[in-house]
């Protein structure tokens, strides 16, 4: 089913400013989508609208089957906790919680935490953060924070991973660390992936890459990778 | 959510300590200060509707006006008349008329513990050549001593000495130094324009109240003789199983019959008042704390708030709803506030219970140790914990609304 935009815009402010004209968008299930573009040419909103943390002005986007613009809140809260994973630039951690819990935050929300704790613990192991479960966010260097953040979006094994810049805070090691993972997440385990960069290199190592200039999409590559 | 509340609690332990604090000295202060009030009030309160009965039965007597008289001298065909002067003093009976009728009623009323006639008649009392006016009250001791706490404050002899009758007396403590009387003497008794009738003198009162201290007891039956009123009484003292309930059966009784029936709190309406105003100003003054207490939860949360805009949107991403946030925000004002009272109630307890035991007042025969009276009543920490709680919560809730309306994209769009 994947994600459809359709004739998707989006305007700010007052006065009004055309962030997004006419975006229309088939993404496949499994796929590995990297936005580029300038600064301004709307990829982090497409982004945002794609992954409902923001509402298109116009237009409609369907994921798997279901149109995120006209569902019940509750309905679209449990969907983004159950199908959707968010990587920012910024890890946006919970400084009063430790490694783990950081980890089960989505989890809490619907009392799963014993149920994915295994989970938990396997996915930090994955990441290289083993031995830091009980350590508080401010304990850890910015790469292992990412690669927490990471951990996170994939607690609810979800079907959709929305990455904002994720390597945008992080030095080179670090950021082909991230990178890998996020690869790894569209082919070994076939989750939708949605990347903005600013990294060409990067961008190339997604399936497709879709550029941006002024709100509009400008050119669509995919390769072979 | 509540434990990621409880996490930023103890996360930020300063603050929370200083705003539990506001909570736990706003409580503390209700209680103590209330405890206080209401016990200074009660002790009041006990005194009179203890010493003195809480419904008093008594013979109406209003004063004329000055065409009371009219049809009575003139008939009903004159239209004025002009007196000179116009007729003055009371109308009405110096004693009940009924009186069976109303024990037949108070006996059969089970809201009514006790009642007790009484004649009270002004007396001289005389021993050798020293002579005191003072009033003589006639009762019967068994009654009188279920309607009020007389019978406690006797200092030599038993209030029931006199129901054997004979002529047996009780002096208070005053009348007895003013006479110079001594125990089992004999004093003079005269009413009115009736002849001395010598009484023996079989016990001694002392309420620590003087005009109390100068009165004097005797059998009813004695007193009727003496004053030249057999089986007349002039007062029933009625004592009820819930004083409060005076008001509304004064109120009621008064319409029954032609005697006028007062409550203890008609007769002490300047008390009440004083009472309405202690409490008025009782209550401002601890909601003026609470509120204080209230707006540093407040300004607190609201710092909080904007500290964590970034959890916010993190939560908000990750499925967490309007509710959640606002959950996440108040449990914490509210966590603090409940911490706050609890503990602001157990130390208030405990202060109130110490200042139970501090000697504060000149000593009297109720309350012997003279210590401070400070009510420990279930009410006032109810009131307390109400006002606490609702104080912290008022304060809570707002920043928490203000967190919940915020939208994860903003805050990620301003960079956190």
């Amino acid at each position: 089913m994947g994600i459809i935009a359709k004739n998707v815009g989006k305007v700010f402010g007052n006065p009004a400013v055309r962030v997004l004209t006419e975006i229309s968008l088939e993404i496949k299930d499994g796929e590995f989508i990297s936005l580029t573009g300038r600064s301004g040419a709307g990829k982090s909103t497409l982004l945002y609208v794609l992954s409902s943390l923001d509402n298109p002005t116009e237009g409609s986007v369907q994921i798997s089957g279901a149109d995120i613009t006209k569902m019940d809140p509750e309905e679209l809260y449990r969907f983004r906790n159950q199908k959707m994973g968010f990587v920012f630039q910024f890890h946006y951690l919970i400084a009063e919680l430790t490694a783990i819990q950081n980890v089960l935050l989505p989890a809490m929300k619907y009392k799963e935490e014993r149920k994915r704790q295994s989970r938990a613990e396997a996915l930090l192991e994955q990441f290289g953060l083993k031995e830091k479960l009980r350590r508080y966010p401010r304990q850890l260097s910015g790469g292992e924070q990412q690669r927490l953040a990471i951990a996170r979006s994939l607690i609810m094994e979800p079907k959709y991973l929305f990455a904002d810049e994720p390597t945008g805070a992080l030095d080179t090691t670090n950021a082909e660390t991230v990178m890998n993972i996020l690869r790894d997440c569209s082919v070994k385990q076939g989750m939708t992936v949605i990347m903005v960069t600013h990294d060409p290199d990067f961008s190339l190592m997604a399936q497709r890459q879709i550029r941006l200039a002024d709100g509009k999409i400008i050119t669509e590559k995919e390769n072979d990778k | 959510m509540i434990f990621l509340a409880i996490r930023y609690l103890l996360e930020r332990k300063r603050q929370t300590i200083l705003t539990l604090l506001g909570v736990f000295f706003g409580t503390m202060a209700f209680v103590s200060v209330s405890g206080y009030f209401a016990g200074f009030q009660g002790y009041l309160v006990q005194q009179l509707v203890n010493n003195a009965a809480q419904v008093h039965i008594e013979p109406r007597q209003d004063y004329l006006t000055d065409h009371d008289l009219d049809t009575a001298f003139f008939g009903s065909r004159t239209s004025h008349v002009f007196w000179g002067p116009p007729p003055a003093g009371v109308k009405g009976y110096l004693d009940i008329q009924s009186p069976q009728m109303w024990y037949q009623r108070l006996a059969a009323d089970p809201r009514v513990e006790a009642y007790s006639p009484t004649l009270t008649a002004a007396a001289l009392f005389t021993l050798g050549r020293i002579s005191v006016a003072a009033n003589l009250i006639g009762c019967n001791p068994k009654q009188q001593s279920k309607v009020t706490t007389v019978a406690d404050y006797m200092i030599a002899g038993k209030f029931n000495d006199i129901s054997v009758g004979g002529n047996r007396i009780l002096l208070g403590d005053e009348l007895m130094k003013r006479l110079g009387a001594g125990m089992q003497q004999t004093v003079l008794v005269s009413v009115g324009t009736s002849s001395a009738v010598p009484f023996k003198v079989v016990g001694r009162f002392y309420t620590g109240s003087r005009g109390l201290d100068l009165q004097a007891y005797g059998a009813l039956p004695d007193v009727q003789k003496v004053n030249l009123t057999p089986n007349q009484v002039n007062e029933i003292a009625v004592r009820l199983k819930d004083y409060k309930e005076a008001d509304t059966l004064a109120r009621t009784w008064s319409r029954l019959a032609p005697e006028r029936v007062e409550s203890w709190a008609d007769l002490n309406l300047n008390i009440q008042s004083v009472f309405a105003i202690q409490n008025a100003l009782r209550f401002s003054m601890i909601m003026t704390v609470l509120i204080v207490a209230g707006f540093g939860i407040y300004n607190i949360l609201n710092m909080t708030v904007n500290q964590k805009r970034q959890d916010i949107a993190i939560l908000r991403a990750l499925g967490y709803d309007t509710f959640d946030i606002i959950i996440l925000f108040f449990s914490q004002g509210l966590i603090v506030g409940i911490c706050g009272t609890t503990l602001g109630l157990i130390c208030g307890y405990l202060f109130c219970r110490y200042l139970q035991t501090i000697p504060f007042m000149q000593a009297t025969p109720s309350n012997p140790q003279g210590h401070l009276h400070i009510a420990l009543t279930f009410a006032i920490y109810v009131q307390a914990a109400a006002l606490a709680l609702l104080s912290t919560s008022i304060a809570s809730i707002l920043p928490a609304r203000a967190a919940g309306k915020l939208t994860p994209i903003e805050i990620i769009r301003q960079g956190g």
